[in-house]
């Protein structure tokens, strides 16, 4: 027994003097040139393309660092003559419709799943959470006839290609979100129920008045999930968009590869500009953007 | 009537109650815009793409044809029947395989020769099966399947092992930490389709871009990276390879860069997580044990990471077999397909080629065989998961 607590004690003693002696010390440096190794891999293709972004079209050929001059004006040239500033607004006005969609949808079923009784509630909930196994790939097909009016007719018009309902409706609910919602309007405690049923309130009122400013933290992330998957969305707007007029900026970036093939600074320009709303949001709530990212696991 | 937390007798008392009516009617009401749009748009069109995919169907509705639409893509039915219980063979071998360590010695040898004879049993089915779906199948869809196995193979564990050193790296108490992994996760939240568009220059065949001057700088040639059609080992070994082997195209490589490009930082976030998760006195107990850093990761920070392993594992596998919006951007027409995984292929064959019910017959498969691989995973890399 004596002879283990000695041996413990050496040990401890060995580490100290071997951190004295900078044997560690070469390690953390080790340590530190991988990370760094690693953080210039994931942002040098950042500065790439805002250094390209900033580049006279001659130089985006010759050089790869800086330009001579930086042509501000690119931003200016692809915002308005590449129409930037259309699909901006596009995708400004798809993602909120969406997003005021999803909040709405998914409030109102996450609160009726997690605190009203109904029959069939639990199957109910059961069928909708099945939907999040089926890739995209299989329901793509039927959507996009259903949003071409060929299957049954639909309300706002005989078609809704080329339109904001077509962009924003099919994605104006989702199990994920109703689940996240639910998970949370669950823990609520019962008693706030019961007090506001004594003060005459019912579902509506108690929903409005008391969970929701309760309810801050999942909402925002409802929220900011549904900002990002609408925001990013490429393959439906592809679809359902044929001319410019609700082409958001994923589809007229992607537009813009295929039409103007050599203008590779207006492109980063446009890159940059498709970007930078998601990095304010980013850098604005980063805490909750990562956790809530690492934690339900958002994206494929 | 007073209300506590739910306990389960609470709840099973609760369901003896009647049905309160109005709160019912009002429930219904809650649930029927979200119900309604899923209803619509994500559970009807389940139903109707297999309705479809039994159609000839060439924009308007055409004839039924009942599964020859799964036929033209696979080819024969017994050629991918044979196909099929070629990897069930390769699981049975792997059984085998891990029975040996189990047993006494007579047995271990004979369960190894075993197994190593059901392996060639089951490359024999495989390539013979393979073989006839070719000979009568579309090639297109087909070649599909080894192209889009590449990509996953290519990104998912070179993602995950980096994204778990640089984790681990990180937790070392290190300076700055949320500096890092704020830059590790910016690739991570940047919309695929502008960082694939940044890519398609980055990864251009001019000397000036920034992948042949990294190229440049550590003594190479430069490449044609999107655009180059032949295989790497080709092109950077001059290994000639057939079939199979000879590997994913340059251009394919490229997207795999930048797919391990996207999703390190993510999974080094997550690993971070996890590596929170492990209680420090288990490292405490083992350093004075005379344990060095590597036995330390290896026998306490590897197992006890399995689980984020694993989860991480099955949610990029999955997602790589479903991967579309990058590798549309990144394609280019010099490839010559060499880099169309299989939803690149559906979705040509949808909207170039506008054979709607041929279409989703293949997006059905595609389904389908993610869904098998799923289980596979499921077992195999799930029974390796230590939770402690």
């Amino acid at each position: 027994m004596a002879e283990q607590v000695q041996s413990m004690e050496q040990a401890v003693i060995r580490k100290s003097r071997a951190h004295r002696n900078g044997r560690i010390e070469w390690g953390r440096l080790l340590i530190y040139a991988i990370l760094i190794a690693g953080a210039i891999a994931a942002v040098l293709p950042f500065y790439w393309m805002v250094a390209t972004s900033l580049m006279t079209l001659g130089e985006t050929i010759q050089k790869a660092w800086w330009p001579d001059v930086p042509q501000w004006h690119n931003y200016v040239e692809a915002w308005t003559e590449a129409k930037f500033s259309k699909y901006f607004l596009n995708s400004v006005l798809m993602t909120a419709a969406t997003m005021a969609g999803i909040l709405f949808t998914s409030t109102l079923a996450g609160y009726a799943f997690a605190r009203m009784k109904f029959p069939g509630r639990n199957l109910i909930f059961g069928i909708l959470l099945s939907t999040m196994m089926i890739p995209e790939s299989v329901v793509m097909i039927p959507n996009f006839l259903i949003v071409r009016g060929d299957i049954f007719p639909l309300p706002f018009g005989p078609s809704w290609l080329n339109s904001l309902q077509g962009l924003s409706v099919p994605f104006m609910a989702n199990a994920f979100s109703i689940f996240l919602l639910r998970q949370f309007f669950i823990q609520i405690p019962h008693e706030l129920w019961d007090a506001a049923r004594i003060d005459g309130a019912g579902h509506v009122r108690f929903l409005t008045q008391i969970v929701l400013p309760m309810s801050k933290a999942p909402l925002m992330t409802v929220a900011l999930f549904s900002f990002i998957g609408s925001w990013n969305a490429f393959l439906w707007p592809l679809l359902v968009t044929t001319t410019d007029r609700w082409r958001p900026l994923m589809v007229g970036l992607w537009t813009f590869v295929t039409e103007a093939g050599p203008e590779t600074h207006l492109l980063m320009a446009g890159a940059v500009i498709t970007i930078i709303p998601i990095l304010v949001l980013y850098f604005l709530t980063q805490k909750q953007f990562t956790e809530g990212i690492a934690t339900s696991g958002l994206k494929g | 009537m007073a209300e506590q937390p739910l306990t389960e007798q609470d709840v099973l008392a609760q369901r003896k109650e009647r049905i309160d009516w109005r709160e019912a009617i009002e429930g219904y009401l809650f649930i029927t815009p979200a119900v309604l749009i899923i209803a619509v748009f994500g559970l009807f069109p389940i139903a109707y793409a297999f309705y479809m995919s039994l159609h000839r169907w060439r924009v308007r509705k055409g004839p039924l044809v009942g599964l020859d639409n799964y036929e033209k893509a696979i080819g024969d039915w017994q050629g991918a029947l044979i196909f099929v219980v070629g990897f069930i063979l390769l699981y049975v071998a792997y059984r085998l395989w891990q029975s040996a360590f189990t047993e006494e010695r007579t047995w271990m040898l004979l369960s190894k020769a075993g197994s190593a004879l059901v392996v060639i049993a089951a490359w024999y089915a495989i390539s013979f099966g393979w073989g006839r779906m070719l000979l009568e199948g579309d090639d297109r869809f087909l070649n599909a399947l080894p192209i889009t196995l590449y990509y996953s193979l290519g990104t998912v564990p070179v993602e995950i092992a980096l994204g778990m050193i640089l984790a681990y790296l990180l937790f070392q108490k290190i300076r700055g930490q949320e500096f890092f992994r704020m830059l590790y996760f910016l690739p991570y939240i940047t919309p695929v389709v502008a960082s694939a568009v940044v890519f398609r220059t980055i990864f251009s065949p001019r000397e000036t871009s920034l992948a042949n001057r990294f190229l440049q700088f550590i003594g190479l040639e430069p490449q044609k990276w999107l655009f180059e059609s032949r295989p790497f080992l080709e092109v950077v070994f001059g290994l000639k390879l057939e079939g199979f082997w000879a590997g994913p195209s340059m251009a394919l490589v490229s997207i795999i860069l930048f797919g391990i490009w996207t999703y390190v930082g993510y999974n080094a976030v997550i690993f971070l997580a996890g590596l929170g998760a492990i209680p420090k006195d288990l490292y405490e107990v083992a350093e004075i044990d005379g344990a060095g850093q590597w036995q330390l990761f290896r026998h306490i920070t590897l197992p006890l990471l399995s689980p984020v392993t694993f989860y991480l594992a099955l949610v990029a596998f999955i997602g790589t077999f479903k991967a579309f919006n990058h590798i549309f951007v990144m394609r280019t027409p010099s490839a010559l397909g060499t880099v169309d995984v299989a939803s690149i292929v559906i979705f040509d064959t949808f909207y170039k080629a506008n054979q709607y019910g041929y279409a989703t017959a293949q997006a059905i498969l595609l389904f389908l065989i993610i869904l098998g691989l799923t289980m596979v995973q499921n077992r195999v890399l799930g029974e390796r998961v230590f939770y402690g």
